[in-house]
């Protein structure tokens, strides 16, 4: 099973409605978004004029990048498949690609909040909660980004985008199950948001006519794949460590010092 | 609830206050709640679901349920008994919660101890603040008469004072910025060519052609309004958008006509025209239902495809292609009447137009055509009586005007206060409406506001009006009060038939001293010697007493999920004695043109663009700027400018710009320029509402451009006496 959204661009209006829902759902910062709606053109594209909208948000692609960078210390986790009951456990760090649904997730309380994931999304489907400091782990904040509302879909509701898509243009399941809406849209035509570059499975799909398509695609995909800073992940991993020692009071004049270097090392 | 923090700090922590729930304590919760201080619980964890809210983040009215945590609404979602919108609601619908929690809303009644525009606010009593309210309008009647009194109502819970400052009061100057400044002219357009106001009343779900002159729905979001458009295109509806701009829906048009402003009824003219040289047009439905068909005829014979076309600047083929795709569509056209349509003082016409177009097309009681839903009936009405006195409104006096909207056009009241002639207009009471954005001309509403004797604003922000208050009242927002009832069908009318009937309620109690407009009203009743006018004690009497004959009651409706369904009717078909007036006798010996004509705007002056303004989805004009949200989504209206113009000024997409406009005034606040080749040479558009004056809104002050700002050449509709907007113009600066 692999969850997957695909968006309608004939039918989006770009009304915002999601953005706004998943933000009273989840008690994102105003500033802040789990998804976005970018407002394209009017431009001129090779099949005429057009103008649309990039409603994006995190794509838990098959081989994400945000995932391998994580520099939380990795712990074993046993997963359960919500409809089969079958476990399976696996080593992961704070951010993993779960075996059964193929949603990418977050775990908060072991974030470290260095933002890695987040500069390694080519998407820039991922920001720092700074509301979220995890004291214990001297973080910045904690690393947000869409869950595909699993939350909510394993309590047996939509996720809160589609819920409120006046639309109907979000459609949400299972890309892996033929018979799916989802599959469906794949069949018509809907397209993921790749390039030669950036090609890592996303299940974000979009469906639009041809200058919408052409509007969206020249506009919104992504080309870049960021290098890791290992750098701060090196930081990040130390820094746990580093505070707990602090806090305790153990360290010298100069290693206080290191310390609230490191802190303000912020890129 | 106290908000001790800076502007900055409650930006970032927003969404936690609007929760308001100690983390621990989420952590502390039962199973199956997140265990996590750093997971959101979700809205749908350890809630209590509120039922019978009504939206009015803008006036649509969407039902909702609201999700509350420890006494605080966390979340409002649609009401999934809705056959309106559904679980749908929109973007600002969605942050009703942030109106709700804003911490820069009204919250005591506050007197204005500094100058009227420089306020200084001094916190005082209900009692203090009504006295002085009922004391400074009977001053004002007494020296004078009711008519010194001036109203500008907006919003659902201003129906109750309205009535009662026109009715009881007996004061003919109110003046609705829903009328005046938006569908007024629409809605008598209408009434005088198929005698019935159209609202947004067309079958569009149905439709085989979609044709909407200025509509931008996309921009402009009704939920189930919206709904019916997007369920037209995808049953295969033709959209035709005629538009100087390419709009959210002019992107997904068939045909886009970048039409020259101001030229719309030449258009329509030319079309019908068009249709009957070469008899495309329903015969038998005019035949059936047509009222000086000939005269109309002969009237219009003159708009040629050329003609047509080079008033118009659009192309002759493209004027055809619409005209025959229209005919060959006939009867299941949706001819769309548009809603804000106080655009250039030439609009009746244009709205004659329209109706005559869809009387000609027969698309009237058939699917796709204009068809009013069967809904509910039997319920009560609420009024407050006559009073002793009553006054011949401006317009009835002095015979202008004569197709004018309920109420008085807004600058005959404005000059008559100014001037003091032809009697003195003295004390003002503002609810709901922010004329200093709503109303053209701001320098002529400042000069009136500072001639009273009295000015008091009801409102729940503190919007640009407020700043000119006497006493400035503090009222409960539409998630705190009860409210009319809204009612209708299902949005598609090839569903089921239903009918649905609910009521605002409210989902959480009203914070600090805010009160709802019942309670204000009587108290203002009590003080004028009024109190045995009084028709209802509370507003949840009020609501009881409309929906008793109808066999129901606030706690009915609670029962039943805040809202309740019946079997509906089919709404399609026309009556016998339906009639389309092509040329109306009625309007000749009124003065007026008999058949829709063309007025003719004046042209751009030469370096100026004509000023163009309209919806966003993520504002209702001023009302939502204050909205972090709703900021957040859209913090400024960008100026959309013409590429090839904006090339020649070297403006880039994203550059800073402001505007001044050929009379001289500039912009006070700037925004940033969107380049596009999808606007005209000739015009720039920009999102109406934003760039609010008043720095208790610590959001929405100075974000974006106000358009009211630069709307100083007053225009107005000659029939209606309703404001045209669309006849400033402007040059871009870069800022």
């Amino acid at each position: 099973m692999q969850y997957a959204m695909v968006i309608d661009l004939n039918k989006c209006v770009g009304c915002h409605a999601c953005t706004i829902a998943c933000k009273a759902e989840w008690d994102v910062p105003a500033d802040k978004g789990r998804n976005w709606v970018k407002r394209l053109g009017p431009a001129q594209t090779p099949e005429g004029l057009a103008s649309t909208y990039y409603p994006g948000l995190c794509n838990h692609c098959d081989s994400p990048a945000c995932v391998p960078v994580c520099p939380a210390d990795p712990i074993q986790k046993t997963f359960k498949d919500a409809r089969t009951g079958k476990t399976t456990t696996l080593e992961v760090a704070a951010t993993y690609k779960e075996p059964f649904n193929g949603t990418v997730q977050v775990d908060k309380e072991r974030c470290l909040g260095c933002g890695e994931c987040a500069s390694a999304c080519p998407y820039g489907a991922r920001y720092v909660n700074e509301n979220q400091i995890n004291e214990e782990l001297g973080s910045d904040g904690t690393i947000d980004k869409c869950t595909y509302c699993m939350p909510r879909v394993n309590a047996g509701l939509d996720p809160a985008c589609v819920q409120t898509c006046l639309a109907g243009a979000r459609i949400f399941g299972d890309i892996t199950d033929p018979n799916s809406e989802v599959s469906r849209y794949k069949k018509m035509g809907a397209k993921n948001l790749s390039s030669t570059a950036v090609n890592i499975g996303s299940n974000g799909y979009y469906y639009a006519n041809k200058r919408d398509d052409s509007l969206l695609r020249s506009t919104s995909t992504p080309t870049v794949m960021a290098s890791v800073n290992h750098r701060r992940q090196l930081l990040a991993r130390m820094k746990p460590m580093m505070n707990k020692a602090k806090n305790l009071g153990m360290l010298g004049l100069v290693g206080a010092v290191a310390v609230k270097g490191m802190s303000d090392d912020k890129e | 609830m106290a908000f001790k923090v800076t502007r900055r700090k409650f930006l970032q922590t927003a969404s936690i206050a609007a929760a308001s729930v100690p983390l621990s304590k989420v952590a502390t919760a039962k199973a199956g709640v997140a265990k996590s201080p750093f997971t959101a619980p979700g809205s749908f964890a350890e809630t209590k679901t509120a039922v019978g809210g009504i939206c009015e983040m803008c006036f649509w009215r969407c039902q909702l349920v609201g999700k509350i945590r420890d006494n605080k609404l966390v979340k409002l979602e649609g009401n999934p008994k809705s056959i309106d919108n559904g679980t749908s609601i929109c973007a600002r619908g969605n942050s009703g919660i942030k109106l709700l929690y804003d911490p820069d809303r009204l919250k005591y009644p506050m007197k204005n101890v500094g100058e009227r525009g420089k306020p200084k606010w001094k916190r005082i009593s209900w009692k203090e603040a009504l006295d002085e309210c009922g004391d400074k309008l009977n001053a004002a009647v007494k020296k004078y008469s009711a008519r010194t009194i001036a109203m500008f109502p907006h919003g659902s819970s201003a129906k109750y004072p309205m009535h009662y400052f026109e009715h009881t009061v007996g004061t003919p100057n109110v003046s609705e910025a829903s009328f005046f400044q938006c569908r007024g002219v629409r809605d008598y357009s209408w009434l005088s060519t198929i005698g019935t106001g159209p609202g947004e009343n067309v079958d569009m779900a149905n439709a085989k052609v979609i044709f909407g002159l200025g509509c931008h729905f996309g921009e402009n979001v009704h939920v189930s309004h919206a709904k019916r458009y997007l369920k037209g295109l995808e049953n295969g509806a033709k959209l035709v958008i005629v538009d100087p701009r390419f709009s959210a829906s002019a992107a997904k048009a068939d045909i886009w006509v970048k039409i020259k402003p101001g030229t719309d009824t030449a258009f329509v003219l030319g079309i019908m025209n068009y249709m009957v040289a070469n008899g495309k047009y329903n015969k038998k439905f005019v035949e059936d239902h047509g009222v000086g068909f000939a005269e109309f005829k002969d009237a219009i014979k003159d708009w040629s495809l050329a003609k047509t076309a080079k008033e118009c600047d659009v192309p002759e083929a493209q004027i055809k292609e619409v005209a025959e795709l229209l005919g060959a569509n006939a009867p299941n056209v949706s001819v769309h009447p548009g809603r804000f349509s106080s655009w250039h003082g030439n609009d009746f016409h244009r709205g004659r137009s329209l109706a005559c177009l869809a009387g000609m097309l027969g698309a009237f009681g058939v699917p796709g055509g204009f068809v009013k839903g069967k809904g509910p009936k039997g319920f009560g009405k609420v009024k407050w009586p006559a009073g002793h006195e009553h006054h011949k409104a401006l317009h009835r006096e002095a015979g202008i005007f004569l197709q004018s909207p309920a109420g008085t056009p807004t600058d005959l009241i404005r000059d008559c206060a100014i001037s003091g002639k032809p009697y003195p207009i003295k004390a003002c009471v503002i609810w709901g409406q922010n004329p200093m954005q709503t109303i053209p001309k701001q320098e002529n509403t400042i000069k009136m506001l500072k001639q009273m004797d009295f000015v008091m604003c009801v409102d729940v922000m503190p919007t640009d009006i407020t700043m000119y208050a006497d006493i400035l009242l503090p009222e409960s927002s539409y998630l705190e009060r009860f409210d009319y009832i809204k009612k209708g069908t299902q949005w598609d009318f090839s569903d089921k038939h239903q009918q649905f009937v609910s009521a605002r309620m409210p989902m959480v109690r009203a914070d600090f001293e805010r009160r709802d407009q019942v309670y204000i009203v009587n108290e203002l009743a009590k003080r004028m010697g009024h109190e045995k006018a009084i028709p209802v004690q509370t507003v949840e009497d009020m609501v009881d007493a409309m929906l008793k004959p109808a066999g129901l009651s606030i706690k009915k409706l609670i029962a039943e999920d805040g809202i309740h369904l019946q079997p509906g009717k089919d709404p399609y078909g026309v009556k016998e004695d339906f009639e389309v007036q092509f040329f109306n006798e009625e309007l000749v010996e009124e003065g007026y043109a008999g058949a829709p004509t063309y007025v003719a705007v004046p042209d751009v002056p030469k370096g100026y663009m004509r000023l163009l303004s309209g919806r966003s989805p993520l504002h209702t004009f001023n009302r939502t700027q204050n909205n972090v949200w709703l900021n957040a989504g859209m913090p400024e209206n960008p100026v959309w400018v013409n590429d090839k113009i904006a090339s020649k000024m070297g403006i880039k997409s994203g550059d800073r710009v402001t505007m001044v406009n050929s009379e001289g005034i500039k912009s006070s606040s700037t925004s940033h320029a969107l380049v596009t080749p999808g606007i005209r040479e000739d015009c720039v558009f920009m999102a109406h509402g934003f760039g609010s004056k008043n720095p208790a809104m610590s959001v929405g002050k100075g974000a974006g451009m106000d358009d009211q700002e630069l709307c100083s050449i007053l225009v107005v509709d000659p029939e209606t006496g309703c404001s045209g907007m669309r006849n400033n113009f402007v040059k871009l600066i870069k800022a």
